[in-house]
């Protein structure tokens, strides 16, 4: 299926995944990395009563299912609080945990391979490590939440430099331009921030609110090689694109469909699918709290808690959708389709 | 010593509240004892841990799906609002209107449900009811959504006037049967689909669907009816505004604010053979529940500000329940300055003591006062406030260390030290029985050479939180 949004910018292509504690799935996913190789790894962070919904998923857009690696625990290889993950251009996979404070590594087929990062304030030191990117030189980038700020380091985690100290509030996503230009998801202050490899401040886009490129706690932020800007305005359970300069382009609320896996699912309780064919799920109603989150919550399409934005080599956008357990996958609208 | 004053606002934020922090009782017993009514009643602007941020450390407590999120996040609330009664008030409506995950299976709709008491738990009593019954969890609870116009069921209507509004012996069967037809009707959109998913306990393809209520015109019995001696073609809403005229459902509401806030009373089913401990209480609540239209913050008022409420002879005698303990401590502790793992434990040790939040263990919700003892709920919660209040790390016990160690010079005895710790921990009042045994235990274990004296306070203070005075509020 392939619809238009509503400024004609993006179109939307199709919806992965399904909620599965284990195996096939996603729980309460909070990210997707993508492989140098296309493999998409997508971050299932559960909840805290169900430790063993925690795990790596690999697959790729088409639905293809590889299995999945890593859990819960503090050895090597687990996790407790997953956050965000990202590849290097050896197409090794980085993952950051919010509660271990500390970066995990693997090989692109799920082997640990180290771990380093620890809880402190100091250089170098993490307090709840939640957004992580690469940029084209393999510096990687690691928000460093309850410190305030973004750090810079190697590879192999030394520390390199400190980005955003006393602009940053809770910052959460973060990614990197084609000229290795450093956006941050600023979640706490309603915006994004940009900054220079070396760590100087570039600009700043947005302001708190629902209109047009105004945010409520963006999460994760993605730039394609035109320079436009895809937002996960978290709290808007919307996702925004903005220009190379910050002005609003494009707004997008959501058009899920059956998954390939969710097709399956309902193939085989057929009880279930029949049930579902007689409902409504895109009710209009007077909520009880008129708020995105509230309509979300009733509409089955829309995007419920949108964390994260990633776009694919080939420029497809892919949001991750904690709440509903699905990743919705979007493109840039051909030339024709906008005439 | 704790003296009058700051024992009667103590009093009452324990009562209204989850207790009081020594420096916020120093602000309101400035303020005067009615002000601090009034603050309870109308807070202003709640201030709490932000909901996008509980969101995003705990994902789960945005869906709500699994059984234990609503209490979680509600836990969150109680535990760093500025606005605690009306939290105290949901807590009070739940345990009354009690609704649990073991039937409805949707954390969601039953997280609603209490956002509905909060919103509604303090205003008319007549919009709580109308709330209630148009409520979706309360709707599958009692299975109104099988409530046809050409085959009632009755389990809400008799549950509305046996349970929530004016208890056995004011009505008869056959007002029950007009109170189902009247509530014909009232049901959920998609009720096959919701109703299957919950029954099978299933979040698949994309998690649960939010609930709502909905009327359908063609299922609703709108013939004539005879309820309580009135004649009408009624709805549900005309059966509400019956309901709240009656002096029994003035008495009904009165006596359960009375066992809740001031002094325990006997279960509900026992309520018709016995009369209420104080009946001219009751009786002020009900002319102020007449007089201000059924509203609730009004009976509070009234209620906050009697003698029966403020008397020293009320002070103490209630046994808090698990969740008002667990809330409370956490309010001293500040434990939850960012959202924590540990919340799931927090929630789990209310459980171990035997309340359950969003699942109580029957439509009667549970019993109150020394029910909640038994030998093993003792230990867990002597265990939880000992260890919580010991733990020197957490924010909210370093502050109180620190005041005290600051005056320490002064405090100089034994005796000293311990009334200064029953004073930071919320101007806890003991006897003199348990206030030796106190001194004592500081007496026999004297501050270590190397100790600047941290260690002997907090030793004090986990001492004072073992107490039984500690568990009652």
């Amino acid at each position: 299926m392939t619809t238009k949004t509503e400024t004609n910018f993006l179109e939307y292509r199709l919806t992965m995944g399904m909620t599965t504690m284990e195996g096939r799935g996603f729980y309460y996913p909070v990210d997707t990395a993508i492989g140098n190789n296309g493999n998409l790894y997508v971050i299932s962070r559960s909840k805290e009563e169900t430790t063993r919904g925690i795990r790596v998923t690999i697959c790729t857009v088409d639905s293809e299912y590889f299995g999945n690696f890593g859990g819960y625990g503090e050895g090597d290889g687990q996790f407790v609080w997953p956050c965000c993950g990202a590849t290097d251009s050896q197409g090794r996979f980085y993952l950051t945990d919010e509660s271990l404070c500390r970066i995990t590594v693997f090989d692109e087929v799920g082997n640990p391979l180290t771990h380093w990062g620890a809880k402190g304030s100091g250089d170098g030191e993490l307090d709840t490590p939640s957004g992580i990117a690469f940029d084209s030189k393999d510096h990687c980038y690691v928000s460093d939440t309850y410190n305030n700020r973004v750090q810079k380091f190697t590879v192999s985690g030394r520390f390199l430099a400190v980005l955003g100290d006393q602009v940053l509030n809770l910052p959460w996503g973060v990614t990197s331009d084609s000229d290795d230009n450093v956006y941050v998801a600023d979640w706490g202050n309603d915006r994004i921030q940009k900054f220079s490899p070396e760590g100087k401040h570039l600009a700043q886009f947005g302001e708190s609110g629902d209109g047009d490129g105004q945010f409520r706690r963006p999460s994760s932020v993605a730039v394609d090689c035109d320079g436009y800007i895809y937002v996960a305005d978290w709290g808007n359970e919307r996702v925004q694109v903005l220009g190379p300069h910050g002005e609003f382009v494009a707004k997008l609320r959501g058009e899920a469909t059956l998954s390939p896996w969710a097709e399956n699912f309902l193939n085989i309780n057929i009880e279930e699918a029949a049930a579902r064919a007689t409902a409504n799920l895109d009710m209009q109603i007077d909520y009880p709290v008129k708020t995105p989150h509230e309509e979300s919550a009733h509409i089955e399409k829309l995007f419920w808690s949108p964390v994260s934005v990633k776009l694919d080599k080939d420029g497809l956008l892919y949001v991750t959708e904690t709440s509903r357990h699905r990743i919705q996958v979007y493109g840039r609208t051909t030339l024709d389709s906008t005439e | 010593m704790i003296n009058q004053n700051t024992g009667l606002i103590a009093h009452l934020m324990r009562r209204a509240g989850f207790g009081a922090r020594r420096e916020q009782l120093d602000g309101l017993e400035a303020a005067g004892y009615e002000a601090s009514v009034e603050q309870l009643l109308n807070p202003g602007e709640e201030t709490r841990m932000e909901d996008y941020l509980v969101r995003r450390f705990h994902p789960e407590l945005s869906s709500m799906m699994g059984p234990q999120s609503p209490g979680e996040n509600w836990l969150y609330r109680m535990a760093t609002t500025s606005s605690p009664l009306h939290e105290k008030m949901a807590l009070f409506w739940h345990g009354i209107f009690a609704t649990g995950y073991a039937k409805v299976i949707h954390g969601k709709a039953l997280s609603d449900q209490i956002r509905m008491f909060r919103q509604r738990g303090m205003g008319s009593f007549r919009d709580l009811l109308l709330g209630l019954a148009q409520d979706p969890a309360m709707i599958i609870w009692l299975d109104n959504q099988d409530n046809h116009k050409d085959a009632i069921n009755e389990n809400f209507g008799r549950e509305l006037l046996e349970l929530f509004t004016m208890g056995v012996g004011s009505y008869g069967e056959d007002d029950i049967k007009e109170c189902a037809r009247a509530f014909t009707g009232w049901t959920i959109a998609n009720r096959e689909y919701m109703e299957l998913r919950s029954q099978r306990d299933s979040d698949w393809p994309y998690g649960r669907i939010s609930w709502h209520f909905q009327f359908n015109q063609e299922d609703h019995d709108d013939r004539e009816k005879e309820f309580l001696g009135q004649r009408g073609c009624f709805n549900g809403e005309d059966v509400i505004d019956i309901i709240c005229q009656q002096e029994t459902t003035a008495r009904f509401i009165a006596r359960h604010l009375y066992s809740y806030f001031v002094a325990d009373e006997p279960p509900v089913p026992e309520w018709p053979y016995n009369p209420p401990k104080d009946p001219e209480a009751i009786e002020q609540l009900v002319r102020v529940y007449f007089d201000s239209n059924y509203d609730i913050s009004a009976v509070l008022r009234e209620l906050f500000n009697s003698d029966f409420f403020r008397s020293q002879e009320c002070w103490g005698t209630k046994v808090k329940s698990p969740v008002e303990l667990v809330a409370g401590v956490l309010r001293l502790t500040g434990e939850f300055d960012r959202p924590r793992r540990e919340i799931l434990d927090r929630f789990s040790q209310a459980s171990f003591m035997g309340q359950v939040l969003n699942n109580p263990p029957s439509v009667e919700g549970w019993h109150r006062g020394t029910d909640w003892l038994d030998t093993g709920t003792l230990v867990e919660r002597v265990n939880f406030a000992s260890q919580q209040i010991g733990d020197s790390d957490k924010p909210g016990v370093q502050a109180m260390i620190d005041r005290i160690g600051a005056d320490i010079v002064r405090i100089g005895t034994p005796e000293g030290l311990i009334d200064a710790c029953l004073d930071q921990i919320g101007a806890v009042i003991v006897d003199e029985k348990t206030r030796k045994v106190l001194v004592d235990f500081v007496a026999q274990s004297p501050k270590e050479s190397n100790d600047d004296g941290r260690k002997q306070i907090a030793e004090a203070l986990q001492m004072v939180a073992s107490t039984q005075e500690f568990q009652r509020s």
